[in-house]
């Protein structure tokens, strides 16, 4: 278990990012992660890493801990970007290797798609570490009240995305105990046939969804023993509150989208 | 049920405790001829009647699926039951066959609930968070919730992790933060349910002192547990048998039934077990739970005797000898390569100065060596515990011994085999079983008989082949009337039984068991204690992680982790020496109970007794030195008894 799942870890500072009106922030970070699809230019994509650069200073962590927290995923990323080098036949031919014919627009997307990805994994990545599972959950209660009125469960739902984030780290560790179990009792994961891999793979998620149920049994226990009781009857220990310098950061996100679009008009 | 024995003697209780009677006195929670039956029709709590006072601590003792945690549960308004009466703090929550939620609900707000895993009663990601939630929930107001966060956050030490994640706390430090959240709520009754279940030692002894300081304050407490020597401190304790209350009194009332607590699959706490073996032996010792009392006894039998010579205690025991061995090096061996002496067979397993480190990038937490130059070796057919602090890289050295994974630096050798090289892999994982903590968390298939099958499956043995390993494993762990049940129905002793038969039946000639009895009830400790003798008796090599220093002291060959490093080695005599004392409390462990009793016994003047680390070898010494109490007294008849 020397690897651990990292995501969605809290990494305690005192930083501007940090104090922000959490739902101010994740308004933010959601816009700036959807509007990352809109960079097409290299000036755009300049554009959108200085702003991700000053996020990431604003954060106070440590940029090895972004960057561990991220690694995993932007790995991932980078390698499906690379079939961006593939399936374009557009642009001028760089290589041809049998079939496979390389174009600079294969590779101008190949290097765009990663790029602009990396924005919006390390953007969350930036809110999961700065931000509680529980302000989270605040600000998520909060930003999908109104939908209460049209029976939408917003309080539930933002508590399940807490507990969700909760649990994944037990579950994860869970789940390599459970592979080493089975390892040792001579069960074969990764190696021989595809048919034989996702059948080695079916006593790991049987055991581990019996696991998830002792959780779920022993989790409605607690939530009960200390009264939860949903929405109505809760307080808040830190209730949400906008503050000037919470209102001056969404003025900034609308200018950082604003600056983009006016970019990509160019 | 709850009548006192004849045989009952009238202790004097510890002077710290106070009487059980509490007449006119108004329970915080009261039963009354309560039954909670289940789906199946089953009884789990069949005619209860049982009130919780404030400022007592009740222990409920009990076998496994002896309803316990459901009387805990009904007692903090979680579960209803079908018939009875139940009052919880002066709210008629069930009366007249009538559940009345709205009491229920007020109710609850003053009883908490701590129970056996942590993990699953932490629901943020934040230590002081964490704390917030009951008293959020209770809608009270900012500045009275952060009054009451920082004032148990502070209560049960964890002031340093205020920010961190729970996660990364060990078992006994997130137990300490389920407890910091149910104190939040200002709770006049909190339920305990074996909440030290899967601590080690330091961490039990945490939980006990927080609980010992909430007496002082009032809080009512019913503390569901296995461990006898926890309900010894009690107020009261009440044993449960298939949902009926059998036995009801102070520890002493209720331990004096020593036939009927072990018919009811527990165990006498120690105390209780040396005074009546001595009884047994002819030593003129009443008997009594009481560990002061009897150490006063034993001192007062053994007085006015010459102490005998050295060579009269030596042969007590067999630790004597070996004490004397470990003095000079104080215990404390470096680390030097394990001997090998020309032509000496291979060990079974053998690791060589051994490293390991987790990688960086966790958040919040350094990169750390897990284990750091460890060295070590077990015999073929050898028993060897390892004992350490959580945190101590036991696990991990244990992962690393069943090829799991490879050391950043050293080798190991299972049967001649390095676990470094991929292609000996699976032929190590033929060899040697992994038994992990809890193992029943990992059953997955639909009978017990195909869970079990999965090993020799794997290992291509024929289809005749497998089913008779599995019969034979099953029988061997007493659960063939249950191969064709899911494993999922089972009994939590039954499962552990179940995960044990299917590394049995790869037959390994090495078997590796992290923290086997972790918490199971005596019965099944016992149980499963009698199967791994019968393994060990049949050659196979058994090394064995556990928190217990007496079951260690049963092993042949004693290895202390510390903060990653091998601290000790050797013997049990020569590991658990008095000279070693210290050095183990620094670790976070301590000696066998026998030895520390034989040491205080001699701060009392019975001296001579050796070393001894049994309670029979303990006894065993106690006697013969009434004995020459006696002769030398020149009183009645000498000899021994």
């Amino acid at each position: 278990m020397a690897l651990r799942i990292t995501l969605g870890q809290y990494y305690p500072a005192q930083s501007p990012l940090h104090r922000m009106d959490p739902r101010a922030k994740l308004v933010c970070i959601l816009v700036l992660v959807v509007t990352c699809f809109f960079i097409n230019s290299p000036l755009q994509l300049a554009y959108g890493y200085a702003a991700l650069v000053a996020l990431v200073a604003s954060s106070r962590v440590p940029l090895g801990k972004v960057l561990a927290s991220t690694r995993a995923l932007i790995a991932t990323f980078a390698i499906l970007s690379l079939f961006n080098l593939l399936v374009r036949p557009t642009g001028t031919p760089l290589a041809q290797l049998g079939p496979i014919l390389i174009t600079t627009d294969g590779a101008w997307a190949a290097v765009l798609y990663t790029l602009r990805l990396v924005i919006a994994v390390v953007a969350c990545a930036l809110l999961l570490l700065t931000t509680t599972p529980t302000s989270l959950t605040d600000a998520l209660d909060s930003l999908l009240s109104p939908l209460a009125r049209l029976g939408l469960p917003a309080h539930e739902i933002a508590m399940i995305f807490s507990l969700m984030l909760r649990f994944i780290p037990t579950l994860a560790d869970e789940a390599s105990a459970v592979i080493d179990a089975q390892t040792a009792r001579g069960g074969a994961f990764g190696q021989g046939s595809p048919v034989h891999r996702v059948k080695a793979v079916g006593p790991v998620i049987v055991a581990l969804l019996a696991s998830s149920m002792r959780h779920a049994n022993g989790l409605s226990r607690a939530l009960g023993a200390r009264c939860y009781e949903g929405a109505q009857t809760r307080s808040r220990w830190h209730p949400l509150a906008m503050r000037p310098s919470d209102w001056g950061f969404v003025a900034l996100a609308a200018a950082y989208v604003a600056g983009l679009l006016l970019l990509g008009g160019v | 049920m709850g009548t006192s024995p004849s045989q009952v003697r009238t202790a004097p209780c510890a002077a710290d405790r106070r009487p059980a009677p509490r007449k006119g006195e108004e329970p915080l929670l009261s039963l009354r001829g309560v039954t909670l039956r289940y789906d199946n029709g089953v009884r789990a709590l069949d005619g209860v009647d049982l009130d919780v006072f404030p400022a007592e601590r009740l222990c409920v003792l009990g076998a496994n699926g002896s309803g316990k945690s459901t009387l805990g549960s009904v007692l903090c308004g979680l579960l209803a039951p079908d018939e009875g009466e139940v009052t919880l703090l002066g709210e008629r929550v069930l009366a007249d066959g009538r559940v009345d939620f709205d009491a229920y609900r007020r109710a609850r707000r003053g009883i908490g609930l701590v129970f056996q895993n942590p993990d699953d009663q932490i629901v943020t990601t934040v230590v002081e968070e964490d704390v917030a939630f009951g008293p959020e929930n209770l809608g009270l107001d900012p500045e009275e919730i952060g009054r009451r966060v920082r004032r148990e956050i502070r209560r049960v030490a964890l002031d340093d992790y205020a920010k961190a994640d729970p996660t990364l706390l060990s078992g006994g430090q997130k137990q300490r933060l389920a407890i910091a959240g149910a104190l939040a709520m200002e709770p006049r009754a909190i339920v305990f349910d074996e909440p030290a279940a899967l601590l080690d030692v330091r961490g039990r002894r945490s939980i006990l002192e927080v609980m010992g300081e909430l007496r002082e304050s009032g809080i009512g407490m019913v503390h569901i547990t296995h461990y006898m020597d926890e309900a010894l401190s009690a107020d009261r304790v009440v044993v449960l048998d298939h949902g009926r209350v059998r036995l009801e009194g102070t520890p002493e009332e209720v331990f004096a039934h020593a036939d009927h607590i072990r018919d009811l699959g527990l165990e006498e706490p120690f105390p209780a077990r040396l005074s009546g073996r001595l009884a047994e032996l002819g030593v003129g010792v009443g008997w009594t739970c009481d560990p002061q009392e009897l150490a006063a006894s034993v001192a007062a039998v053994c007085a006015h005797a010459p102490a005998p010579g050295e060579k009269d205690a030596g042969p007590a025991t067999a630790a004597g000898e070996g004490g004397r061995q470990a003095a000079p090096a104080e215990g404390l061996c470096p680390t030097p390569a394990p001997a090998r002496g020309a032509g000496a067979e291979e060990p079974a397993v053998l690791v060589d100065h051994v490293s390991y480190g987790y990688a960086d990038g966790i958040a919040g937490t350094p990169a750390g060596s897990a284990l750091d130059d460890v060295s070590l070796e077990a015999l073929r057919g050898e028993s060897v515990a390892i004992v350490g602090q959580t945190g101590s890289g036991k696990s991990t050295l244990l992962r690393l011994v069943c090829a799991l994974d490879t050391p950043d630096a050293g080798t190991i050798r299972v049967d001649g085999l390095d676990t470094a090289d991929k292609r000996s892999r699976s032929l190590i994982h033929g060899r040697i079983g992994y038994v992990m903590q809890f193992p029943e968390r990992q059953l997955f298939a639909e009978t017990v008989a195909q869970d079990v099958a999965y090993g020799p499956t794997n290992l291509g043995l024929a289809a005749g082949e497998v089913s008779r390993r599995v019969a034979e494993a099953l029988a061997l762990v007493g659960l063939a009337d249950k191969a064709d049940d899911s494993p999922f129905e089972l009994s939590g002793g039954q499962q552990r039984l179940c995960a044990l038969a299917g590394i049995l039946a790869m037959r390994p000639e090495t078997i590796v068991l992290d923290e086997p009895s972790a918490g199971l009830d005596p019965r099944g400790r016992i149980e499963l204690e009698s199967i791994l003798d019968d393994v060990h008796a049949r050659g196979a090599t058994v090394i064995r992680v556990t928190h217990s220093m007496e079951e260690a002291a049963e092993a042949e060959r004693v290895v202390v982790l510390d903060r990653s490093r091998v601290l000790m080695r050797g013997t049990p005599a020569e590991v658990f020496s008095p000279e070693n004392g210290r050095a183990l409390a620094e670790a976070g462990l301590g000696l066998p109970l026998p030895l520390r009793w034989a040491l205080l016994l001699g701060e009392l003047g019975v001296d001579g007794l050796g070393r001894p680390l049994t309670t029979e070898a303990l006894a065993r010494a106690v006697a013969r030195r009434a004995g020459a109490a006696r002769t030398g007294s020149g009183a009645a008849k000498g000899g021994e008894a």
